[in-house]
């Protein structure tokens, strides 16, 4: 306690958590080993209670139902359509249907297989992992904070999403209102027809605060620092052209090796680098300043290097084909666990000593409990 | 580069029916996820390229606050099926907004149903491309006013309904294209432009085919039934905001 | 600091200019009132102060209006930002951000402050404001009055001299209104800000202004004294009516100044009695509501019985509203009459929406019962509830959904089973004509409210509900609104109004409810109820207290066996 005391209760930067909830998730699409896979998600579970953002929308539960569902969805289609999967040890046998030539002579039902029905659930558990990765990174560092480190060249984007994001609550809260007015006009407010009439007043009352809305933004000095010259502009914009350009050709490059040849990869790379630079050049001369940014410091420092180190150890222990990086499908084996990526991973739960206790969370633990002093007297 | 974007779009969905045979099979299942992060990336680049002369504070504003229809009908509807009242703003919303304001609105009310729920996921950049599309389609629609321009987009709704799901369950098929794929209605690397076709219909029509229904009914009837006055709206708000000055 | 010349206003399509012949020069440190009717081009003028017309709402714009050295022809309002602060009427729809410090640091993102001095400057704003203690919430969830002080400190951080602002209070509870204008006076005194303000609710700011500007048509006067202002202009608060009616001078713009001139008045009048103190349900003073005619175009003297058995069109009996986990309405027991006027008054969060909504059968008590003639409106199909009870909400607006007034009216004919052209008759009953093709967004607040009630009373209710009618509505409007409501109130209907405004109620109201924390704690002829309590009481009464007399209107009646 006296330790994260004295470093004051902060917000880490939420570059670090999505660093390190991607690197996680890019370990998971590694791998199809259960064991692997089940320890992904509790660490990412017991990371997210413990250093979740309080006041954000909680991500994690409805991604790891989605999640849940795509398990559910690979393992249907298996049992529906059956799988290559020689499997012997057969534990249904539905009716089956050949349907005809046209639709490639599929056969639906028929026996279901023990291993292909694992082997199904496996890859579901791989997808789902994934996202339950995704899901701990949005609940670790809401989407919102992640804005405010947009680059400059997308400020009038990021404040349009601001914008909207602003006012959607009082959309609902619109509508509700004139879902009830449309009672007291003597209708039941249920329906089609009802939604359509809904529409109009609540568009209408958010469109005028709009320009509300924009006077106040125009007072208040937006749009004062000039876009960019245009010497500046030819520049981004030719910059951005040639990077999406070789985005393309070293997109098809790398799917058609026999056209594109040995360039596919580091075309798409160069690609990829210069439409990030193109994002850059603008942001360069940009003068708006920013308030209050999260430093980033070294908790920072060590979420993103465990996210990068899980994530290469999984590519490394997969391409060297080290065995329990996947699942033995036939005959069906328990996995065994490979030792190195699987410690990298442990490590990763070490995320939750490397960072302060987010204020809010701090502040509710003391309020719950009573016994901690406020956090000024530590200190 | 709306065009240049366009393509790597098409390339993202459709990949699966063209690309060389070895490479699907060792990179099938990374490739979604490639895809997810440069369309990201290129989608960023796009939105900065099209805002670059200055969005001024009047358009940031609209397009915020529809967005933010868009977004909130979005959270609204989450989980019911194939209602997505979302479309109609798009549609209806693109429709006045012009091509290049109607393309950033599909974009943007993606990304804010996103922000909402807290959902960033590898599906958001396919998601801010297609919406971006539909409302970029509404746009380019030929003119006409009256009872035919209600007909007309309320066509348009359908078949953007149905296409939406088509091209948006392209996404993540070739994640059932691994070794542990339902044979006939997964992806087969290497095997026939046809072939892959003819699983992929059946694979639509197995998973989304009734929802994209739903929605097409759903969004083709609040067209139809709100579009006049909305359209009404929406020009006269457009309308106000455009005293642009020198 | 500010100067116009001869400046006039035309917007595109329009016959003659919205204003025209200002010429105005406002030193340093002024704290000068814009006043004038709806519609007369208080907004137009104050926009043009920062530039907002004619770059932002367009229109041609003709002689000068400099701004400390700057022309508004060459600058736009964003490259005014940090000499003038603009701030509008609804906070809500001027946040860009949804933390009260996000908000106050966006304006100095943009115009690129150093994050440094940025910081010291939120700080320092914050304190100003007094907002220190909820920086971090957020804005949704704020009152009215901490929304709008954001608004204030969101524009102040960009460190303008000149603040201008367009009726920032008339979306706001007395509560929140006085929040806001005494941080106002602070920035005035302390900070030696220069403030115009526009406002309708004169008797909250009269006496902040050194100078005042009468807009009247379009006309705009030269700066004035207050008090010379006051005789002739076109609105005024109820004090100046009092003392303009009897002829004093120099004329009051206080209370206090006016009981010290209604000294001798309050000495004729005594032999009508002394306010004993209130009670709930107390007795009531020697005079009754009905001793005379006290509205102008009320159709004949008000009749209505106070205390003679009158009809229960409305009876809720140990009423008890959950809303969210708060118990909004606590065992309550009331009855309302018909024929007759009932204000509901009580705190923000007191409880009187919730009752509204009940009446309304919007809302299902959980315990209790609510009987509107003898029948529990949630139970009854909205289609049958428009005939038994009807509601008009706070913002009007949410009733409106066509996309002209002349639609409108024929939509509602349909949607209350009222024949056609009845609406249309009651917009020209209770407003007058209406212009037919005019989208329902573009009309005034007064219009607005005009057609969301004769929407209302084409359903023919028995009780007629209004939650906060007043707001954003100017004097003569309001006056308009007495009158209808008691016309309305004499042809039979129970008339059931949730305000704040205490000068309505003293010209309009029978009977006065008075709620907190959901319960009952005064109920009582209007007059007994409001007169003699220091929140509640009007202006007229604080004057002539402790003689009872609630109106102009009610002391001119007295005066008159007298003279």
């Amino acid at each position: 306690m006296a330790l994260v005391a004295h470093s004051r209760h902060r917000m880490v930067h939420p570059v670090a958590w999505w660093a390190w909830g991607i690197g996680l998730a890019a370990a998971a699409s590694h791998t199809t080993n259960p064991i692997l896979l089940v320890l992904i998600v509790v660490i990412a579970a017991w990371v997210v209670v413990e250093r979740r953002e309080l006041g954000a929308i909680d991500a994690f539960v409805p991604f790891l139902l989605i999640g849940l569902g795509a398990i559910a969805f690979r393992v249907v289609m298996t049992v529906v359509f059956g799988n290559g999967i020689p499997g012997g040890t057969i534990i249904l046998d539905l009716p089956s249907v050949r349907l005809p030539s046209w639709v490639a002579g599929i056969r639906l039902g028929g026996p279901v297989s023990l291993e292909g029905v694992v082997a199904a659930a496996a890859e579901g558990a791989r997808l789902a992992t994934t996202l339950a990765c995704l899901g701990a990174a949005n609940a670790l560092a809401s989407p919102k904070r992640l804005l405010r480190y947009a680059p400059a060249t997308l400020y009038d984007i990021g404040t349009a999403v601001v914008v909207a994001l602003t006012f959607a609550p009082q959309l609902v809260e619109l509508a509700g209102r004139v879902r009830t007015a449309r009672q007291l006009r003597g209708h039941s407010g249920r329906g089609l027809r009802e939604v359509a009439r809904i529409i109009v007043p609540v568009l209408s009352g958010t469109l005028d605060r709009s320009l509300d809305l924009a006077a106040s933004m125009e007072s208040r000095g937006y749009g004062r620092v000039p876009a960019l010259s245009r010497r500046q502009r030819t520049g981004a914009s030719s910059l951005a052209l040639v990077g999406a350009a070789g985005v393309v050709a070293g997109l098809f490059g790398v799917m058609s090796p026999s056209i594109g040849g040995v360039f596919g990869l580091p075309t798409l790379v160069l690609g990829v680098l210069v439409s990030a630079g193109a994002l850059m050049v603008g942001a360069r001369t940009d003068t708006r300043t920013a308030y209050r940014r999260d430093p980033w410091r070294s908790p920072e420092w060590i979420l993103s290097a465990m996210g990068a180190a899980v994530a290469l150890s999984f590519l490394l222990a997969e391409s060297r084909g080290i065995p329990g990086m996947a699942l033995a499908q036939v005959p069906l084996a328990w996995p065994e666990l490979p030792w190195v990526p699987a410690a990298i991973l442990a490590a990763c739960a070490l995320a939750i000593p490397a960072t302060p206790l987010p204020p809010r969370l701090a502040a509710r633990r003391r309020g719950l409990t009573h016994v901690s002093p406020p956090q000024g007297e530590v200190s | 580069m709306l065009l240049l974007t366009t393509i790597v779009g098409g390339a993202a969905f459709l990949w699966p029916f063209f690309a060389d045979h070895t490479f699907s099979e060792v990179h099938g299942q990374d490739l979604p996820w490639l895809f997810a992060v440069v369309l990201g990336l290129l989608a960023l680049v796009l939105l900065s390229q099209v805002t670059s002369v200055g969005l001024d504070a009047k358009q940031v504003a609209v397009l915020g606050v529809l967005a933010a229809v868009g977004g909130a009908l979005r959270v609204l509807s989450a989980g019911t099926a194939g209602i997505e009242p979302l479309f109609v703003a798009l549609i209806l919303g693109g429709r006045v907004l012009g091509p290049g304001m109607a393309f950033l609105l599909g974009n943007l009310a993606m990304v804010t149903g996103a922000f909402l729920t807290s959902g960033i996921g590898p599906w958001l950049p396919f998601q801010m491309l297609t919406a971006g599309w539909v409302a970029l389609g509404a746009a380019l629609l030929p003119r006409v006013t009256g009872r035919a321009e209600v007909a007309l987009l309320t066509a348009y709704a359908a078949v953007s309904s149905f296409a939406y799901g088509a091209v948006m369950n392209l996404w993540f098929w070739p994640f059932l294209s691994a070794s542990a794929a339902p044979t006939g209605a997964s992806f087969e690397p290497g095997a026939s432009v046809l072939t892959n076709a003819a699983h992929y219909g059946l694979f639509y029509l197995a998973t989304s085919l009734g929802w994209d229904l739903a929605r097409a009914i759903v969004t083709s009837g609040l067209v139809a039934l709100a579009s006049r006055p909305v359209l009404r709206t929406l020009r006269r708000a457009v309308r106000l905001a455009a005293f642009a000055d020198a | 600091m500010i100067e116009l010349q001869d400046v006039a206003v035309t917007y595109a399509g329009a016959a003659r200019p919205t204003i025209a012949g200002a010429t105005l020069r406002i030193d340093e440190g002024e704290f000068v009132l814009v006043v004038g009717p709806t519609g007369s081009g208080k907004s137009t003028l104050l926009r043009c102060l920062n530039g907002l017309v004619p770059h932002f709402s367009g229109g041609t714009v003709s002689g000068r209006v400099v701004i400390d050295g700057r022309d508004t022809r060459d600058h736009r309002p964003r490259d005014l930002a940090e000499v003038v602060g603009f701030v509008g009427q609804d906070p809500m729809a001027s946040f860009v951000t949804d933390t009260v410090e996000d908000e106050i640091a966006y304006g100095m993102e943009t115009l690129g402050v150093d994050p440094t001095a940025m910081r010291r400057r939120v700080e320092e704003t914050l304190d100003l404001l007094g907002l220190a203690s909820v920086r971090d919430r957020p804005l949704a969830q704020l009152s009215g009055g901490q929304q709008q002080r954001v608004a204030i400190a969101a524009v102040l951080a960009a460190g303008p001299r000149v603040l201008v602002l367009d009726e920032p209070t008339s979306a706001l509870d007395p509560v929140g209104a006085e929040e806001v204008l005494a941080a106002l006076h602070r920035l005035v005194h302390d900070v030696g800000l220069t403030v115009v303000l526009a406002e309708h609710r004169l008797e909250r700011v009269i006496h902040y202004a050194d100078q005042i500007v009468v807009i009247d048509g379009g006309r705009v006067s030269p700066l004035r004294h207050p008090a010379d202002a006051m005789i002739d202009s076109p609105v005024h608060p109820p004090v100046v009516a009092l003392g303009r009616s009897m002829l004093w001078s120099p004329l009051p713009l206080s209370v206090r100044e006016a009981r010290r001139a209604a000294r001798g008045l309050r000495g004729q009048l005594g032999h009508l009695g002394h306010l004993g103190p209130v009670e709930a349900g107390g007795p009531v003073g020697p005079l009754g509501r009905s001793g005379h005619v006290s509205e102008p175009g009320a159709d004949g003297p008000v009749t209505t019985p106070v205390n003679n058995e009158p009809t229960k069109a409305a009876v809720g009996t140990h009423v008890t509203v959950k809303r969210d986990g708060i118990v909004a309405l606590d065992e309550v027991t009331v009855s309302f009459a018909d024929h007759a006027v009932t204000a509901v008054m009580g705190r923000n969060g007191a409880g009187k929406s919730t009752l509204l909504l009940g009446l309304a059968g919007l809302l299902r008590p959980s315990s209790g019962s609510l009987r509107v003639m003898g029948q529990d409106p949630a139970q009854l199909r909205p289609s049958a509830r428009v005939g038994v009870v009807g509601l008009v909400p706070q913002d009007p607006g949410v009733l409106l959904y066509a996309d002209s007034v002349a639609d409108e009216c024929r939509a509602a004919d349909r949607d209350l089973g009222a024949p056609p052209g009845r609406t249309a008759a009651l917009v020209r009953e209770i407003y007058g004509e209406l212009p037919g093709d005019a989208h329902p967004s573009d009309l005034s607040e007064g219009q607005r409210l005009a057609l969301a009630l004769a929407i209302i009373l084409a359903g023919s209710p028995h009780v007629l509900l209004l939650d906060e009618p007043t707001r954003g509505l100017d004097y003569a409007a309001k006056g308009h609104l007495v009158g209808l409501l008691r016309r309305i109130a004499n042809a039979g209907t129970a008339v059931i109004l949730a305000t704040h405004d205490v000068e309505l109620v003293a010209e309009v109201a029978d009977r006065v409810v008075v709620l907190a924390d959901g319960q009952i704690v005064a109920d009582g002829p209007a007059r007994s109820v409001i007169a003699g309590s220091p929140a509640f009481a009007p202006q007229i009464a604080k004057i002539m207290h402790p003689v009872p007399l609630l109106t102009v209107a009610d002391v001119s009646a007295a005066l008159e066996p007298a003279s």
